[in-house]
């Protein structure tokens, strides 16, 4: 976290990005009246990066089907420009591939836009407080990509069992708490292990991207 | 026909055009017949006056025959009329005695128009119509029935009868072509349609969602609906089961069953397996969701899990409700109550695979299916 926004109080500072007006200010609204600092907001994702740059918001909450453009590939600007930003996908998009994509490419949370106001108030705390926000969705999509990397070649990230059990426990649905009680671990381990399960792939992804652009004699380090 | 999508062309339109280029080519020959055989006529006066109405009457169909409009009337009916009319009133100028004979009759090919316009206009009984009307006034009015005649009656029905034909198959081809783009039209409306859903509908639905839960009270009941309606238009948007070769998507068919109280999840690529195999699975997983909304109340929630292992697949059922104490599972054994569990481990074990069943009072119901990918 910056000095200069410490120096100014604890509210953390949103951007709210959505092509369709009428979700955005309601999602805007709603978590200004919660206590946020709603400090942005755009309608598409080259918009969505240049002000998130001005900005600089603790949390951005990404729609991903923004008109013709992509929530994807401003989620990947945003994260590469700051780090400090953390992005939390609320998507309607039903489109796993996209979730996934997103999630790879740098954003912190997913939660589908049916979540209740309490659902995403909490998802926005704590995705500012640095945490993981996992819907069983999500963590079914995780799982499914590292499937697919074992059969990739070398160099690609796999689970430990531990990992592997706890991101089943989450597809289930099972709280941090509950899955710390089954398998007698404390909640920040259980956190620690779904976290760690998440910046592999990012990690991974990073490194692809910058062997894909060396590869390609892409100079610009995308990383 | 849905906005936006190609308009067919219309194939008779060739056809129409040589029914419109004819008549006055005819009118011209028969002008060219009555100025070469001049001397012949009687009564100039009558005749002339018959060409120039002939001609008016050729300005007529011609203007009539090259708009849809006219092209769509009953123009090809009159036409007929009008011209067995100006065939007869050939005997005003022509007595029975002089066309009795070899002279060439006023009207001449002119006379053949209408059969054409009605073989392209009513197909091939339209053809075989004019040409027999037509051939019967010629005849009578020559009042003989030659050589000459015979072949051109023959001439008149092979002509009306043939071009009748191209005609009926050439509205066919038209009318198949229209529907090929239609349905090419109607999916390229759907896919329109479909992200105006996105947009628009479900956005409208997740804010009703929202706000009825803030309000409460009846608003919530809204707000409920409104989850539903939304889980189920998304459903029918995204999922798609990719059948190939006996093999379908366990993924996408799973995925067909979240609701606004279970979830589901799965791998975001394709989950193929034995068609047979996913059907059983999805029957079993259904069994266990019935269960559910039976016995852990309606605010239970749910959630479904599909894991890919490789050579087998893992399928959890999940609950949040109070689930079963141990002494109540044990006495339902006990009773033969557990008809669920069984036609479930039924299934299951059909398949090669075994079922795990994880319950303790407060804590909720979990299965735990896994199945081999190959069929026993």
């Amino acid at each position: 976290m910056g000095a200069d926004r410490a120096e100014g109080s604890t509210v953390t500072r949103v951007m709210v990005v959505d092509d369709h007006p009428m979700w955005r200010e309601s999602v805007a609204r709603d978590l200004a009246a919660r206590g946020y600092e709603v400090v942005g907001t755009a309608a598409d994702a080259s918009a969505a990066v240049r002000i998130a740059a001005a900005v600089r918001p603790d949390v951005v909450v990404m729609d991903l089907q923004l008109g013709t453009t992509s929530g994807v590939a401003a989620t990947r600007e945003i994260v590469a420009a700051a780090p400090d930003t953390r992005v939390l996908v609320l998507s309607a998009s039903a489109e796993q591939g996209d979730v996934l994509d997103a999630v790879k490419n740098g954003a912190s949370g997913y939660l589908v836009k049916s979540a209740s106001l309490a659902e995403l108030d909490d998802a926005v705390r704590r995705t500012a407080d640095g945490d993981a926000v996992f819907s069983a969705g999500l963590a079914g999509l995780l799982l499914g990509e590292y499937r697919r990397l074992q059969d990739a070649p070398d160099g690609a990230p796999g689970l430990t069992e531990r990992e592997t059990e706890v991101l089943r426990l989450v597809s289930r649905g099972l709280s941090a708490r509950q899955i710390a009680t089954r398998l007698t671990l404390s909640h920040r381990t259980v956190e620690n292990h779904v976290q760690n399960t998440l910046r592999k792939l990012q990690l991974h992804n990073r490194v692809e991207l910058t062997r894909y652009a060396i590869e390609h004699g892409i100079t610009d380090d995308p990383a | 026909m849905p906005a936006g999508s190609a308009v067919a062309p219309d194939f008779l339109l060739p056809l129409w055009r040589a029914v419109v280029v004819f008549r006055p080519a005819a009118w011209a020959v028969a002008v060219g017949s009555f100025v070469r055989s001049w001397d012949r006529y009687p009564d100039h006066g009558i005749a002339i006056l018959l060409l120039i109405l002939m001609g008016a009457w050729t300005a007529v169909v011609t203007v009539a025959y090259s708009t849809p409009a006219g092209r769509r009337s009953r123009m090809a009916g009159y036409d007929l009329l009008v011209t067995v009319a100006f065939v007869a009133a050939t005997l005003l100028t022509q007595p029975w005695a002089e066309l009795n004979g070899s002279a060439p009759i006023l009207t001449s090919l002119w006379a053949t128009g209408p059969i054409f316009a009605l073989a392209v206009e009513r197909g091939r009984d339209g053809g075989l119509i004019g040409a027999v009307v037509i051939s019967g006034v010629l005849i009578a009015v020559r009042q003989r029935l030659g050589d000459q005649e015979v072949f051109n009656t023959t001439l008149h029905l092979l002509a009306g009868v043939t071009l009748g034909y191209a005609a009926t198959t050439t509205r066919r081809a038209t009318a198949v072509l229209r529907e090929a783009l239609a349905a090419e039209g109607a999916t390229a409306e759907r896919e329109r349609l479909s992200r105006s859903i996105h947009d628009g509908v479900l956005q409208v639905l997740a804010i009703v969602r929202r706000r009825g839960t803030e309000l409460g009270g009846p608003a919530a009941e809204l707000s409920t609906l409104a989850a539903e309606q939304e889980v189920a238009l998304r459903n029918l948007m995204t999922s798609r089961p990719t059948s190939a070769g006996g093999q379908t998507d366990l993924g996408a068919t799973l995925r067909l069953r979240a609701t606004s109280t279970i979830e589901v999840s799965t791998p975001a690529g394709p989950l193929m397996m034995d068609r047979r195999t996913v059907e059983d699975i999805g029957a079993a997983v259904g069994e266990a969701l019935t269960n559910v909304a039976e016995h852990a109340g309606p605010a239970a929630r749910a959630w479904v899990a599909a894991e890919d292992l490789g050579d087998r697949v893992l399928v959890s059922v999940r609950d949040d409700g109070p689930g079963i104490p141990a002494g109540r599972l044990a006495a339902a054994r006990a009773t033969g109550h557990l008809g669920v569990a069984q036609s479930i481990r039924g299934r299951i074990t059909d398949l090669g695979g075994t079922v795990e069943l994880r319950t303790a009072l407060g804590e909720g119901t979990e299965w735990e299916l896994t199945v081999p990918k190959a069929r026993p």
